[in-house]
């Protein structure tokens, strides 16, 4: 190994001409060991960049690679989380208690018209659409669908209002939004029949709460074509969708789903009537505006009893 | 950068749709590309905060370390930190794509802009990491 120590040159101390010529050679010795520890230096730099540089790559091809599988086996047809949703609730939902029915029943619409409604996000709009009627009366059309977390929280109103108008038979079951979607509380129109001396009300349940196992839910009722058609080019084809008669339309849910999410059923239903509570007030404000809506497109404000509660009169 | 702007673009506007429009309050259709059936899903929020803010604050804190004033920088703690953040980043990505895939059975596009800017972002943050020279190497 070459030393740059002192006199270690090897050169004689009696040969002074050869002083220059050796501090030369020791130069020059110098420079090339030092030269030699660059190039080493610079190899191991270039082979530590070259190892980080392969780790950098294998973890971007790590990332694509785990990404890639993911989807494949989702393609593939593997796992979905989608089996934990409701399997045991029919499509007609399953029954309400009497006194709950009474208790919703009987909250009286002054309640309903007294509920803030700082809650209220969407109101129904005015329309010019050709009449909507159904065995000689005016229609309320409603196309939603069971897995729907908005069209839960909807449902809850338009049964309060639709019971100022008329009765069910059988009433609603209850039932909830998908897991996946929300798990509100809520009914299902599904299976009733409704009937009313003023209107008709024509419920159109999409889907079931059940997945299909394909990224969508199992279909429950189908659309007329005319349905289909008013439903899509008012709101796009989104639940819920709510039609007074060709005059008036409900785009989407008035309130939101959030606090309703995950509660029973009951615990909801003791909350009607409640202007104190953001579930009560919103469902009581919605219903309130739902029952004007109605009283103003399709009863012709009967009975005078409910449309003079909603209208102050 | 140009990754993070885009992304602080995606991000912000999924975040406008979290609080506003009425039509939040309406389910899309039956399908498998569903925006609204997962932005309402319970993943779409951690712990009450919505996973589009948290996008937001990503992406925001990424285009400031992503700034070329920052990859001059030769701290280790500058380095790290960014490829850190990018770390963060993939995994939050991953564990979302799992619960769109396999837990809500549905895709949101303009959360897949999101998922595929974030991985862009991880690769060229790792590679660039490992392509530029570390502090000792500009020291030696």
């Amino acid at each position: 190994m070459p030393s740059n120590r002192p006199g270690s040159s090897g050169s004689s101390p009696k040969k002074k001409p050869s002083t220059t010529a050796a501090a030369k050679k020791k130069s020059s010795s110098s420079e090339r060991f030092a030269e030699r520890q660059a190039a080493k230096q610079q190899a191991a730099q270039q082979a530590r960049r070259a190892r980080t540089r392969a780790y950098g790559i294998a973890a971007i091809a790590l990332v694509v690679l785990v990404v890639g599988a993911l989807v494949i086996v989702k393609v593939a047809g593997g796992g979905s989380g989608s089996g934990t949703v409701d399997q045991a609730s029919p499509p007609a939902g399953t029954p309400i208690p009497a006194a709950t029915l009474t208790h919703l029943q009987s909250v009286p619409i002054s309640t309903f018209t007294a509920a803030p409604t700082s809650g209220i996000i969407t109101t129904p709009q005015s329309v010019n659409d050709p009449a909507l009627t159904a065995d000689g009366k005016p229609d309320l059309l409603y196309i939603g669908a069971e897995f729907c977390p908005h069209c839960a929280a909807e449902r809850w109103p338009l049964y309060l209002a639709l019971t100022k108008f008329g009765t069910f038979s059988p009433d609603p079951g209850k039932i909830h939004s998908a897991n996946e979607d929300g798990d509100v509380p809520t009914f299902t129109f599904y299976g009733t029949t409704y009937s009313s001396p003023y209107f008709t009300f024509t419920p159109v349940e999409a889907t079931t709460n059940k997945p299909d196992g394909s990224g969508g839910y199992t279909v429950l009722q189908t659309p007329t074509q005319a349905q289909l058609t008013l439903w899509q080019d008012t709101n796009g084809g989104s639940f819920p969708f709510v039609d007074f008669g060709g005059k008036v339309v409900l785009p989407s849910a008035q309130y939101s789903f959030v606090p309703l999410q995950n509660l029973p059923f009951s615990a909801v239903a003791a909350q009607v009537g409640q202007n104190s509570t953001q579930i009560g007030a919103d469902i009581g404000a919605s219903a309130a505006q739902l029952i004007s809506t109605i009283c103003t497109s399709l009863s012709h404000d009967q009975p005078a009893a409910v449309c003079s509660a909603v209208h102050g009169g | 950068m140009v990754a993070s702007v885009a992304g602080l673009g995606v991000a912000g506007y999924l975040t406008y749709e979290h609080f506003t429009s009425s039509s939040t309050l309406a389910c899309s259709d039956n399908s498998v590309v569903n925006c609204l059936k997962v932005t309402t899903s319970s993943y779409s929020s951690v712990a009450g905060v919505p996973v589009a803010v948290l996008g937001l604050v990503f992406f925001a804190v990424m285009l400031v370390l992503q700034l070329p004033p920052m990859w001059r920088r030769p701290e280790p703690a500058v380095r790290i930190g960014r490829l850190a953040w990018a770390v963060v980043g993939l995994g939050t990505v991953l564990y979302l794509l799992y619960a769109e895939l396999f837990s809500i059975d549905a895709i949101c596009l303009w959360c897949t802009a999101v998922h595929v800017l974030t991985l862009v972002l991880f690769g060229t943050t790792v590679y660039a990491t490992s392509a530029y020279p570390v502090l000792e190497d500009v020291d030696a």
